[in-house]
C-alpha cells in the first residue's frame, strides 16, 4: 500500500515537490524558531553561570541594559564612583567585588571597536575559565595589557610583544594571551584598572561592579542593600536571565505563532493537492472498487500519500533546518542584540520530533477530506468516467 | 458449458433501475428477469441507451436495483450493506472495461496485482501464470503506456482474473480496440469461458455478440430476446 501510494505521489512530480515544499518550509521555520528559542535560553544559562557573578552594581539607567552591556563587553555612557566598590566591599555578604571600567576604541579603517576594560586581581576568582595561554600571565605593571585570544589572533602578537595603541598613543607590553574561551572575552583588552581610568579619562570612575556573595540564598536581601548606595542600582543575574528570556520568548511565541500560520497554510496546500488528487483520479479510484477495494482501503490510500507527502515534507524541513542551523544562527546573532556566546540554535530530538509531529498532524487533518471524498465514491462513477 | 444440475450463477427477477436525471424521472431497466447458469458466455446487446451497461452494473454489485431481486453466486444482493457487497465484488466477479482502467503509474505486473492490495493475497506467482495465459508474460515489466490497446486490454483481464472470480463481466470490451486485437481479446473471453468461467458481455459489436453462446437484447430498459446461439 505504502509502495503503491509513493507511486501515486510521484505521478505529477513538481505539484508534489512544490507541496511538500510549502510543509518544509513552515516546519523548517518552526523548528529553527524553537531550536533558537532553546539554544538561547541555554546559553544564555551558561553564559550566566559561568560569569561567576551573581550580582552587579550598574551606573542608573536601564539596570538590565547596563548589565548586559558589560556582560557583552560592551561600553556604558554612565559610570560609577569608585566609591560605590568600597560600599560593596563593606557589606558582610559579599565574597568578592571586582571593578570594571569598560571602554569602546572605534577601528573603522579595520572595520571593528576594540573593547579595552580596565579590571584588577579581584577579578580573577569571578572568571575561573580563564587560562593564560603558554608561560604569560597576569600583569607586570601598569603598561601590561592582556589580550583575549581571538584579538591576540586578529593583531597577530604574542605574549612578550609590544601593542601600539594609536587612539590612546599608548605603548603596552603583552604580559598574557587568554586561551580561547567561547566568550565575549575573547575579543578583549584587559589592562590594569588604573590605567584604563587614565587612558580613557575616567579617574576614579568604574563602570560596573561585579560581585559574587558568599551565601547566593542572601541575594535578595544584599540587593536591597546596595540599591541604597548613591549613583548605582543593582541587578541580579536570575532577574536578568528571567527578563531576557521573557523578552526572548515573547518574540518567539510571536514569530511560532507565524510559523503556526505557514504550517496552516501549508495543509491548506496539501488539502487542495490531495482534492485534485481525488478529482484526477476519480476514474482510477472507481475501477479500485469494482476491483474490491472497500471505502477503507481508498480511505486508507488517500490518508497514506497524506501522510508520505507531509512526512516527507516534514522530514525535508528539519533536513534543512539542521543542514542551515549555522546560517540561522549567524542572522539571528545579527538580528538580535546582546546575544549570548554559545550556540544559539539547539535543535534537540524532541524538537525535531514536535515539529515533525505537528507537520504530520497538519497532513493528516488536511487528508481527511479528500480521503473521505474518495472513500465515499460510489463504484459506478468508474462505469461512467469510462463510457466518457 | 452449462450444466442443468446447476442453480444459476446469476438469477434476476423483475430486476428494474430507476433514477431521477434533473426533473426527469428515468426508467433504465423495467421489470427484467433471467438467469444465467455458471459456464454460459452471454452478450448483452441493444442500441445506446437501452439499459445493457445498467444491467451490468447491476450484475457486478455496482448498483443497486430500485426494485425486483438479484442473486449473484447464490448471494441475495438485496440489503447487503457497502462492505458486504465489496466481498462479493471482490471474490465472485471480476470487471473488464472499455477504456481499460489500468493505473499508468504500475507496470504490467502490478497492475494484474492491484486487486490483492484490497483482498490481501499474495498472488505474484499467480499474476504471472495469469499474464503468459493473456501472453503478456514478456510485457510484465511494462508500463501501459508503452502497451497496445489490445495488450492493455488483455492486461485489464489479467487483473479481473486475479481475484478467481467465478464471473467475468465486460462492458465493451473491444469497444477501444482494433479489429485484430478485438479479434484476440474476445478469443481470450472464449477461451476463459471454454475453462469453465462465466462471461457476461456488453457489446455494439456483431462479431462479439456471435462468440456469445447466448445473445440477450435490451431496447427500451426491458428484455426483449433471449436467444441461445
Amino acid at each position: 500500500m505504502i509502495r503503491f501510494a509513493i507511486k501515486n505521489l510521484c505521478r505529477r512530480p513538481i505539484r508534489t515537490a512544490l507541496t511538500a515544499g510549502g510543509v518544509a518550509a513552515a516546519v523548517c521555520v518552526l523548528a529553527s524558531l524553537l531550536a533558537f528559542g532553546e539554544g538561547y535560553r541555554k546559553s544564555l544559562d551558561i553564559e550566566l553561570k559561568r560569569m561567576g557573578i551573581q550580582m552587579m552594581l550598574v551606573p542608573p539607567g536601564c539596570p538590565y541594559d547596563a548589565a548586559a552591556r558589560v556582560l557583552k563587553g560592551k561600553a556604558l555612557d554612565v559610570s560609577l564612583p569608585e566609591s560605590a566598590l568600597a560600599a560593596v566591599r563593606l557589606d558582610s555578604a559579599v565574597a568578592q567585588a571586582a571593578p570594571l571600567l569598560m571602554a569602546a576604541i572605534p577601528r573603522p579603517s579595520e572595520g571593528r571597536t576594540d573593547m579595552w576594560v580596565g579590571i584588577d586581581e579581584t577579578l580573577l576568582p569571578l572568571k575561573p575559565w580563564w587560562k593564560f595561554a603558554g608561560k604569560s600571565g597576569w600583569f607586570t605593571n601598569p603598561s601590561s595589557v592582556i589580550m583575549g585570544n581571538e584579538a591576540a589572533v586578529t593583531e597577530m602578537r604574542r605574549a612578550g610583544d609590544s601593542l601600539y595603541s594609536p587612539e590612546t598613543k599608548r605603548e603596552f607590553h603583552i604580559s598574557g594571551i587568554l586561551e580561547r574561551s567561547g566568550t565575549s572575552d575573547d575579543s578583549m583588552f584587559f589592562v590594569p584598572i588604573q590605567t584604563a581610568q587614565e587612558m580613557f579619562h575616567q579617574e576614579g570612575r568604574i563602570t560596573a561592579v561585579g560581585i559574587r556573595l558568599k551565601d547566593p540564598s542572601q541575594a535578595a536581601t544584599a540587593a536591597v542593600r546596595f540599591q541604597q548606595i548613591p549613583g548605582a542600582q543593582v541587578v541580579t543575574m536570575g532577574e536578568m536571565m528571567g527578563t531576557f528570556t521573557t523578552l526572548v520568548d515573547s518574540v518567539r511565541t510571536l514569530m511560532v505563532g507565524i510559523a503556526g500560520l505557514a504550517l496552516v497554510v501549508s495543509g491548506l496546500t496539501v488539502f487542495n493537492t490531495m482534492l485534485a488528487m481525488v478529482m484526477e483520479r476519480t476514474r482510477e479510484l472507481g475501477v479500485m472498487r469494482a476491483a474490491g477495494a472497500g471505502r477503507g482501503h481508498l480511505l486508507k490510500l488517500l490518508f497514506t500519500e497524506s501522510l508520505l507527502l507531509t512526512g516527507f515534507g516534514s522530514g525535508l524541513g528539519l533536513l534543512i533546518a539542521v543542514l542551515f542551523s549555522s546560517t540561522a544562527e549567524h542572522f539571528a546573532r545579527m538580528a538580535v542584540p546582546l546575544a549570548p556566546d554559545g550556540r544559539l540554535m539547539d535543535l534537540s530530538p524532541a524538537i525535531a520530533l514536535q515539529c515533525a509531529g505537528a507537520g504530520i498532524l497538519v497532513g493528516a487533518v488536511a487528508g481527511i477530506y479528500p480521503a473521505c471524498r474518495a472513500a465515499a465514491l460510489q463504484p459506478i462513477a468508474a462505469m461512467r468516467e469510462s463510457a466518457q | 458449458m452449462a450444466t442443468t444440475t446447476e442453480k444459476p450463477i446469476i438469477e434476476a427477477q423483475n430486476l428494474s433501475r430507476e433514477y431521477a436525471r434533473g426533473p426527469e424521472h428515468v426508467n433504465a431497466l423495467s421489470n427484467v428477469s433471467f438467469h444465467v447458469m455458471p459456464g454460459e458466455m452471454t452478450a448483452i446487446v441493444g442500441p445506446s441507451g437501452a439499459g445493457k451497461s445498467t444491467l451490468l452494473h447491476l450484475i457486478g454489485c455496482m448498483d443497486l436495483p430500485t426494485s425486483g431481486s438479484l442473486h449473484i453466486d447464490g448471494v441475495d444482493t438485496a440489503g447487503l450493506k457497502d462492505r458486504q457487497l465489496t466481498r462479493l465484488r471482490r471474490d465472485s466477479v471480476g470487471f473488464v472495461f472499455q477504456q481499460f482502467g489500468l493505473i499508468p503509474t504500475l507496470n504490467v505486473l502490478e497492475n494484474v496485482l492491484m486487486p490483492t492490495l484490497f483482498s490481501g493475497r499474495q498472488e505474484a506467482a499467480r499474476a504471472l501464470q495469469l499474464l503468459e495465459q493473456v501472453g503478456l508474460a514478456h510485457r510484465a515489466k511494462h508500463r501501459p503506456h508503452e502497451l497496445s490497446g489490445g495488450e492493455m486490454q488483455r492486461t485489464a483481464i489479467a487483473r479481473a482474473l486475479i481475484n478467481s472470480p467465478r464471473i467475468l463481466l465486460a462492458d465493451e470490451p473491444t469497444g477501444n480496440l482494433d479489429s485484430a486485437s478485438g479479434a484476440e481479446v474476445l478469443q481470450l473471453f472464449k477461451s476463459l469461458n471454454s475453462k469453465g468461467l462465466t462471461v457476461v458481455l456488453v457489446t455494439h459489436n456483431e462479431s462479439a455478440a456471435a462468440t456469445a453462446s447466448r445473445r440477450m437484447t435490451i431496447a427500451d430498459g426491458q428484455l426483449v430476446a433471449d436467444i441461445r446461439q
